[in-house]
């Protein structure tokens, strides 16, 4: 059933291409496909082919952003028709993320962003050179499940303890969760400082983001 | 070098200079300093929003016509040793590398201030290798003034000039401090400056607070700046080398009006490279990818400025054929653009490990692209007409006193292996280069030895050291004494 309405979708988002995937979403709900399934058997396969692509180096990474990007805009649509339904879309959680005070090395930090989001994560980026505490207050305003901190200096590294510090003076821990990344930083640094986890690149990042919320 | 290959026309480097001006005009940049926001708006320079600058032409034209076409770098006795300017090319090190792989052991470690001190003096003993930076990031000094450390054992351990960075203009500031300390005082090393400071800057169009503090410093005192705005193609800038070159050369000529406002004549040097691009399978930063090589060199050429530029370095992660293929192809090709000042020789995995082995190698290929680029002589000596009508069809020439009085102009590898198979085998026991190179930095770090420094001036370096140790509240470490440099 539907085997061709499922290929277009999977190919839209290999294609990356968020009006095309919404439009599918909506004729799929005109075909009376369940939203779950449209999204289950059409859409994810089709992040799934990508995400193993780009780890083969098929593809790059604009490609792996804009099928994240299709993914959210046939979801989109899917939506409304899910909570008519009382069947739950999954949300993957909420994080706050930014470059240590000091620092404004973006990059990394902003690709981290850029694949949470299209992993659907909900990021709230501060951008660079933030100010500790700043983490902290806004982990509590949008109630975080994580905090993000990256740093791409020795010296600034340091800011992630203080990070992580201020949201134990905040009382925030240990519901929110702190992952660390950046250059200069290592799995034992992270464990050092009482971090929940490390990201040796960005994939990596969305990988234990997922796990840190079992998702 | 004689001349140096052009990879843009004339033509293209004015389309990207006025690409560049429209950017300024057009969109503008943020400044985040107010000193230099207030110098360019008083200079007729648009702001809105608080630090948002546009740029007339006019401000652009007035500061190429003001900075110097030319600035020499002299080393620590004040000799005229880097002349920046023409087809002049000078290649060193990189700098705060985040791992060392150990010539003795092969093995990837933490770098310590020894590292630093070691590479400074292999250095200062390679012949081809002409300025110093710093090379490692050392562990086991505190970290956020370690940039004093670095700059400390620099200046012990060589005479050759030193290209310097530091985190924050407070370091700029120490380190111009301890350079006045060598070279006795503030007008001696304006008059002949042996270091000069590499600022990077955040993007084209985003000026951060420490870099334009310390090109205002630098401006202000008349020393040398090394101006470096970074586009990183596909993320902070277009994936295409046009659109990154324009966007990180709007950079450069912002950073040109900023410091020509602030003193006239103040000396800056360009970027030398530029266009490149993260690369979007494995987000990483690329040291030496082919696509832009020679853009920015064009560039430079084209206003006639002096250059920062790059050669020698390799994505590899350990010394291997990757690591010299990369380093060569990049150290030939950058000096065929005549880029000034090329750095990062000994670089590898993206500037985030050095190898001094690596570096050996770097110094030789160095050797072998200068004889490849020499200019040739073509006289009556060099003709041997003479020579070759008294030897005639029948002779041979190895007896000649013409021969023997060239020959040694000819270029002999130091590291290169060009025995035959036995001899190979004898003389090294059958080595690889990389365990050739090894040995040659052993050797250096067993014999070598710059002029020291004066006792008094190690000790007034030292004093700054110990100063910004105390401005920070604590106890000094042992290795703020000059004596353990000896
Ligand atoms: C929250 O969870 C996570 C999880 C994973 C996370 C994460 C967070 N954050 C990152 N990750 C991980 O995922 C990302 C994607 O896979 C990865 O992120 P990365 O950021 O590592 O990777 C990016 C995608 C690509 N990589 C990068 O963008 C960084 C590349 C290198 C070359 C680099 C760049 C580009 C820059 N720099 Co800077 N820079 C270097 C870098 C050397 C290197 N190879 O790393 C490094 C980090 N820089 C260094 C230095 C010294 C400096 N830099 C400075 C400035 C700059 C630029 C502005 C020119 C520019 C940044 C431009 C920008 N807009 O971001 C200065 C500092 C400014 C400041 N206060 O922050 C300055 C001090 C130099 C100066 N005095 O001017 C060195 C560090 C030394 C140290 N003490 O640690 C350095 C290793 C280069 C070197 N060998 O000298 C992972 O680390």
């Amino acid at each position: 059933m539907h085997e061709e309405q499922f290929n277009a979708m999977r190919q839209s988002i290999v294609d990356g291409a968020p009006e095309h995937a919404s439009e599918l979403a909506s004729k799929a709900l005109e075909l009376g496909i369940a939203p779950l399934e449209a999204i289950n058997k059409g859409f994810v396969p089709g992040l799934t082919h990508i995400g193993e692509q780009f780890r083969l180096g098929e593809v790059f990474l604009p490609d792996l952003v804009m099928a994240g990007e299709a993914m959210k805009a046939a979801v989109a649509v899917l939506e409304p028709e899910m909570q008519k339904r009382g069947t739950q879309r999954e949300i993957l959680g909420k994080v706050v993320l930014g470059t240590v005070k000091g620092d404004i090395h973006e990059i990394g930090k902003t690709l981290v962003s850029t694949l949470l989001s299209a992993s659907g994560f909900q990021v709230f980026d501060l951008g660079v050179d933030v100010p500790v505490e700043r983490f902290a207050e806004k982990a509590r305003e949008v109630q975080a499940d994580i905090v993000g901190v990256s740093a791409l200096l020795t010296t600034t590294m340091q800011g992630q303890k203080s990070v992580v510090e201020a949201l134990d003076r905040h009382g925030l821990r240990p519901k929110v969760k702190v992952i660390v990344g950046g250059a200069p930083v290592t799995r034992d640094w992270a464990e050092k400082i009482g971090a929940d986890g490390y990201g040796q690149d960005a994939m990596a990042a969305v990988a234990i983001a997922r796990s840190l919320l079992h998702k | 070098m004689n001349s140096v290959w052009a990879r843009l026309t004339q033509e293209q480097c004015r389309q990207l200079h006025n690409a560049s001006l429209e950017i300024l005009e057009r969109t503008g940049v943020r400044l985040f300093n107010d000193e230099a926001l207030a110098l360019v708006r008083e200079a007729g320079a648009k702001v809105t929003d608080g630090n948002r600058v546009r740029f007339p032409a006019r401000l652009v034209d007035q500061a190429l016509s003001t900075a110097p076409k030319s600035v020499t770098l002299h080393d620590r006795m004040g000799r005229p040793v880097m002349p920046l300017e023409g087809a002049n090319t000078f290649f060193g090190p990189g700098s705060d590398c985040l791992n060392i792989i150990d010539h003795r052991t092969g093995e990837r470690r933490r770098p310590v201030l020894q590292d630093v001190v070691e590479a400074t003096r292999v250095c200062d003993a390679l012949k081809e290798m002409s300025f110093v930076m710093s090379m490692f990031l050392p562990a086991d000094v505190p970290q956020d003034i370690a940039d004093r450390y670095q700059f400390q054992a620099m200046l012990h351990n060589t005479i050759k000039p030193i290209v310097f960075v530091t985190y924050e203009t407070a370091g700029c500031v120490d380190a111009i401090a301890m350079a006045e300390a060598v070279a006795g005082g503030a007008d001696a090393l304006r008059e002949r400056p042996f270091v000069a400071c590499y600022i990077n800057v955040t993007t084209g169009l985003l000026h951060n607070a420490d870099a334009l503090e310390k090109l205002l410093f630098l401006a202000g005192a008349g020393l040398p700046a090394l101006y470096i705005p970074v586009v990183s193609g596909g993320t902070t800038g277009p994936v295409t080398m046009a659109g990154g070159l324009a966007l990180s050369n709007a950079g450069v000529l912002v950073g040109l009006v900023i410091s020509q406002l602030k003193r006239e004549g103040a000396p800056v040097v360009i970027p030398g490279f530029g266009g490149d691009a993260l690369d979007l399978r494995t987000m990483v930063d690329p040291y030496c990818g082919p696509d832009p090589r020679g853009m920015a060199q064009a560039l430079a050429h084209f206003y006639q400025l002096p250059m920062f530029s790059l050669g020698g370095a390799s994505e590899s992660k350990l010394v291997d054929q990757q690591a010299s293929i990369e380093a060569a192809l990049d150290m030939l090709i950058n000096a065929l653009c005549g880029g000034h000042i090329m750095h990062d020789c000994g670089y590898l995995e993206s500037g985030l490990t050095g190898s001094l082995t690596q570096l050996a190698i770097c110094n030789e290929v160095v050797s072998w692209i200068r004889h490849a680029c020499q200019p040739v002589e073509i006289s009556a000596e060099t003709l041997a007409l003479d020579v070759i009508d008294q030897v005639g069809p029948d002779g041979q020439f190895l007896k000649l006193p013409h021969t023997r009085r060239h020959m040694r102009e000819r270029w002999y590898p130091i590291l290169f292996d060009r025995d035959n198979y036995n001899g190979w085998l004898a003389k090294g026991g059958g080595r690889t280069l990389a365990e050739r190179a090894a040995e040659q930095v052993s050797q250096i770090l067993a014999s070598h030895q710059c002029e020291p420094l004066g006792p008094a001036v190690a000790e007034a370096v030292r004093r700054i050291v110990l100063r910004a140790e105390a401005q920070l509240g604590r106890e000094p470490l042992a290795p703020a004494s000059g004596g353990s440099y000896a």
